[in-house]
């Protein structure tokens, strides 16, 4: 396996995903169906993780096929261009839709209808059309077949057109980042501050219901998790940036893939402490009550997983250049 | 102002030697390792409390929380012994740099607050909960601060700093 495997592995799924969350979304609203609508808010932070990793593997892709004939680098540029676009409108469909799940907790039937509703379905529809645009864009550098043709690259539709105005340059984009050595300690300096808020709320609640502070009912901490969310958004969006600014150097390095592998363990995590009923199990956990085994295991797992993601982001420094396919 | 010969000896010695060059991964990034994990339990923990205080998670009861203070005195313990740990490998390096100073004066303040946080508020066993929030908002106010300047301070260390050895500076 190399970049280019992986990058096809995850491309489709954004793109794709996104379509599908869009549409049970639309369903649910015509249908007024709950769980539909659930399922749909579910999808699109599952495809904002997954296109971060699709996007991210699009570097090494670049390096494998680069020196191949007849690949044309402009198309990579634009392709890449498009996707920092998308990737931005999936990440923010994906921070609507966990206000949206956060807002309709503990009710099967639709919630109300809210201000963050309203953002997502917004934000969904042009995330699929911009997707869309990024997988015509990163067909076109090595389908031929699909015979779009040299004038439909460059002239392309409506869409594509207003599109491509809004599209940063990826070198230029690496430029703004790598310019400025206070930039970039800042956007770190966020990155650490990001990690406190997260581990403080949600190693509270895993501790919690380890048994640690037992005399705490459950619900009042679980009250933190938005501000722990809120600390992930930072180190995502920090980190996206970072990526962007020198995205050679964390392609080719070991700590960086396995530290998205287990931010993507994390996301699994999280899913199986939402949605099969271990949330349920705690949610009532009054001063002195233990939680069950499966909500502890979860918990476990979950301080486990954050404390690799820590000591993985500590290592990317010592373990440049580890991976030498493709360079 | 000379750089003091004393950095120089610290320099030479088998421990700082080791810290700086051993390609080992418990080397200098295992000690960076685990100065970040300190941090992340002293200031995630002191946070936690601090914006309680300051009215987040308003039904999360308030005294039980004096058990947050252990996991905070154990992520200083685990930094004042890592820090030392990075002093001994680049001592010419720190200590040639204001903003060392910087950061040292805001953990001193931080550290300072989560004391008195911890006795006057939560050691106080006569007040209710109304009476600690009214006691502890400028507290915890300040210890936001404190901890975010001494987080900011620690991250532009390596910005800012002058020499990177005894005799060595930047890009020499």
């Amino acid at each position: 396996m190399n970049y280019a495997h992986l990058h096809l592995l995850l491309n489709h799924f954004p793109i794709i995903g996104t379509a599908v969350g869009l549409g049970l979304f639309l369903i649910s609203l015509v249908g007024k169906n709950g769980d539909l609508r659930r399922a749909s808010l579910i999808i699109f932070p599952a495809m904002a993780l997954l296109a971060i990793l699709a996007f991210f593997s699009g570097v090494g892709a670049q390096g494998a096929i680069r020196k191949s004939p007849g690949v044309s680098e402009d198309l990579i540029e634009r392709h890449q261009g498009a996707a920092m676009l998308a990737l931005l409108f999936m990440e923010i469909t994906g921070a609507f839709s966990v206000v949206g799940l956060w807002k309709s907790q503990g009710t099967s039937r639709p919630a109300r209808w809210n201000w963050s509703l309203s953002a997502v379905l917004l934000f969904s529809i042009v995330t699929v059309c911009l997707m869309a645009r990024v997988g015509t864009t990163g067909g076109d550098i090595r389908h031929p077949e699909i015979g779009t043709g040299q004038e439909a690259k460059t002239e392309g539709s409506l869409i594509s057109k207003m599109a491509s105005k809004f599209e940063p340059s990826p070198a230029k984009f690496a430029e703004l980042m790598t310019a400025s050595k206070w930039w970039w300690a800042f956007m770190m300096d966020l990155h650490f501050v990001g990690l406190v808020l997260l581990i403080g709320t949600v190693g509270f609640l895993d501790l919690r219901m380890l048994g640690f502070a037992k005399q705490i009912p459950f619900r009042p901490v679980h009250q933190l998790v938005p501000w722990g969310m809120a600390g992930f958004g930072v180190n995502l969006v920090t980190g996206v940036l970072a990526f962007t600014g020198m995205d050679q150097y964390y392609t080719y390095n070991w700590a960086f893939w396995l530290k998205m592998l287990a931010i993507m363990l994390l996301g699994l995590n999280v899913a199986a402490f939402y949605f099969t009923g271990a949330f349920e199990s705690v949610e009532g956990l009054g001063p002195g009550e233990d939680a069950p085994p499966l909500a502890k295991f979860i918990a476990g797992t979950s301080l486990f997983l954050w404390f690799t993601v820590i000591t993985l982001g500590r290592y990317i420094q010592s373990y440049s250049d580890t991976i030498s396919v493709h360079k | 102002m000379a750089v003091p010969l004393i950095f120089n000896t610290i320099e030479q010695t088998a421990l700082s030697t080791w810290l700086r060059e051993s390609t080992s991964i418990f080397g200098f990034y295992f000690i960076l390792l685990f100065h970040t994990i300190g941090m992340s339990l002293v200031v995630g923990a002191s946070a936690v409390v601090d914006l309680r205080i300051l009215g987040v998670a308003p039904g999360l009861p308030l005294r039980p929380l004096k058990r947050l203070f252990t996991i905070m005195w154990v992520g200083l313990a685990l930094n004042v012994t890592t820090g030392l740990f990075l002093l001994t490998a680049y001592p010419t390096k720190a200590l040639t740099n204001p903003d060392f100073y910087i950061k040292m004066t805001f953990i001193g303040l931080a550290v300072f607050t989560m004391r008195k946080l911890s006795i006057q508020v939560f050691g106080d066993t006569s007040l209710d909960e109304m009476a600690m929030i009214a006691r502890g908002k400028t507290m915890a106010a300040w210890s936001l601060v404190f901890w975010v300047g001494a987080v900011s301070a620690g991250r532009l260390l390596s910005e800012t700093s002058k020499y990177v050895l005894y005799g060595h500076l930047w890009g020499s």
